[in-house]
């Protein structure tokens, strides 16, 4: 190997992830200051007995849980319904979470896509009653469904202006932005970075479920604050 | 070899028609599908725009002349996946169509094609699927490049990859420059695919996509960062690792016999015994 081999292969992915970090922390630090003009007083108002560690969240300092790669996990369960576990995992708070020995029967892409949106969205909550477990590998083709919709049906909808369902949307993004924090997946968390992005007009219509806008938030803020991106093994 | 340029516009058929018309063997049709269904007027507007954008208009004029003379400038006015639209490309006969519209194909209008229609996709297969693969491939520290494969109905999954070219990326300092770079390179890749798919016993690799993913559209933040990514060479390590052949080693083999208008698929599994060489940049990934 010579020298410039070495050079390439040991600094410049140091290089690339410094640029991406930096980069993810300005975003922290745009979202520390400017959240307020998505999440309306309305909005906090909604949120009733969360709304001030939620505001403490996002205006305060990172705070994020450490979640290992969970490349070996089969399935966790918790006592916690669906609700209680996201709200957990938005605030970065501990999750009391057992292994389960089993994995559910898969679900078929075909049934996911053929359910109206509000059985869909039903659906969901119930599976991923603790949801980590939308990042078990048996959960990949779920987990990439649920991208492609984000990223291809609800991004076009959204884009040419016409409605769209807005809980079944922050669902996604809030689940996405959990596979994105257990297993690492840029490309996920580029999604939330797409959804963040979009004309303020589309994102004000997300006010319409303060509970998952507010969380899909708090769980951002933890993405953007996650160090060593590249280093974490793409495909 | 029948060949169709399936275009989204006449200029740009015919720019890419010009890449492989002189090529021996291959005879050249240029289908122009009305992307988006644009009334006339303004079809017609927007091919009078891209003939004077091009700044070689009278050489345009000259070919064009020269396609619709010969019957060669089929000027589709249905959609393009729409069974008239099919049964005028199937009419042609022709054995392979070469991408250069922005459409989707259905599976009738890919087997309207004896083998099929090629695709110059801007990233490396199988690894990178769908779209903003440049970026993508920059912000992972992977080579860049453009894979010609014959797609299939859906995104960037066809199975025959028929080569593979390496670009660097060292010169360029945005995302938008570096992709224009590559989609510029489509005509004379698919004149190197062409060149290989009429030697006999050419075989393809087998764009396996369990060791790929689906990629999408990248945010503002990103393409902001593979822009600083690119204008400090924070990407020149790719160039060395790309050489080690990190992609799938399961090929397909296929035999054509054109003079006989069919083809017999053969399939077989290689195993990692470096018969493929995806590390030089100037070399396809045909047989070897």
């Amino acid at each position: 190997m010579d020298s410039e081999t070495a050079h390439s292969k040991s600094v410049l992915p140091d290089r690339r992830n410094g640029i991406l970090r930096g980069a993810l922390l300005q975003r922290r630090s745009e979202v520390r200051k400017s959240w307020k003009h998505l999440i309306s007083a309305d909005c906090l108002e909604h949120l009733g007995p969360i709304a001030p560690e939620v505001e403490a969240f996002l205006s305060g300092p990172d705070a994020a849980r450490g979640w290992p790669l969970l490349d070996h996990f089969t399935w966790l369960c918790s006592d916690a319904d669906f609700w209680g576990c996201l709200q957990a995992f938005a605030l970065a708070r501990k999750i009391e979470c057992r292994p389960g020995y089993t994995a559910p029967a898969p679900l078929s892409l075909g049934s996911l896509k053929r359910l109206a949106s509000a059985d869909g969205f039903k659906l969901l909550c119930v599976r991923y009653c603790c949801p980590v477990n939308i990042a078990a590998p048996s959960e990949l083709e779920i987990a990439e469904e649920l991208l492609r919709q984000l990223m291809v049906t609800d991004r076009a909808k959204i884009e040419a202006g016409g409605a769209f369902d807005v809980a079944g949307v922050l669902l996604r993004l809030n689940l996405v932005g959990i596979r994105a924090l257990v297993a690492r997946d840029l490309r996920s968390l580029d999604a939330l970075n797409y959804f963040y992005e979009l004309p303020h007009r589309s994102l004000v219509r997300m006010r319409a479920n303060s509970r998952l806008l507010a969380f899909w938030l708090c769980i951002y803020t933890q993405l953007l604050s996650k160090p060593d991106w590249l280093k974490c093994g793409q495909l | 070899m029948r060949t169709a340029v399936v275009a989204s516009s006449i200029a740009a058929g015919v720019r890419v028609a010009a890449g492989i018309e002189n090529l021996p063997g291959v005879d050249v049709f240029i289908v122009v599908c009305n992307v988006g269904m644009r009334p006339a007027l303004l079809r017609w507007a927007r091919e009078l725009f891209l003939a004077l954008r091009s700044f070689e208009w009278r050489t345009l004029t000259t070919k064009v002349w020269s396609y619709a003379r010969s019957g060669k400038l089929i000027i589709l006015r249905r959609p393009l996946n729409d069974s008239a639209s099919t049964e005028r490309l199937r009419s042609l006969r022709c054995d392979v169509g070469l991408h250069a519209a922005n459409v989707i194909y259905r599976e009738p209008t890919i087997s309207a094609f004896k083998l099929g229609i090629l695709n110059a996709h801007i990233g490396i297969l199988p690894k990178y699927r769908g779209r903003s693969v440049v970026e993508w491939s920059v912000l992972q520290g992977d080579p860049i490049g453009v894979t010609v494969f014959f797609i299939d109905s859906g995104i960037d999954t066809g199975r025959r990859i028929v080569l593979r070219e390496f670009i660097p990326s060292d010169r360029w300092n945005d995302a938008r420059a570096l992709k224009n770079m590559l989609f510029g390179c489509d005509a004379r890749l698919y004149r190197k695919a062409l060149e290989g798919l009429m030697r006999p016993g050419v075989q393809f690799e087998n764009n396996d996509i369990s060791k790929g993913r689906r990629y999408y559209v990248v945010s503002k933040i990103f393409t902001q960062i593979v822009d600083e990514i690119l204008s400090v060479g924070a990407n020149r390590g790719h160039a060395n690792r790309s050489q080690n052949g990190a992609f799938g080693n399961l090929s397909t083999k296929v035999e054509i016999d054109f003079g006989q208008r069919k083809s017999m698929l053969r399939e077989q599994t290689r195993g990692n015994d470096g018969t493929y060489l995806h590390g030089n940049s100037d070399i396809p990934c045909l047989h070897r």
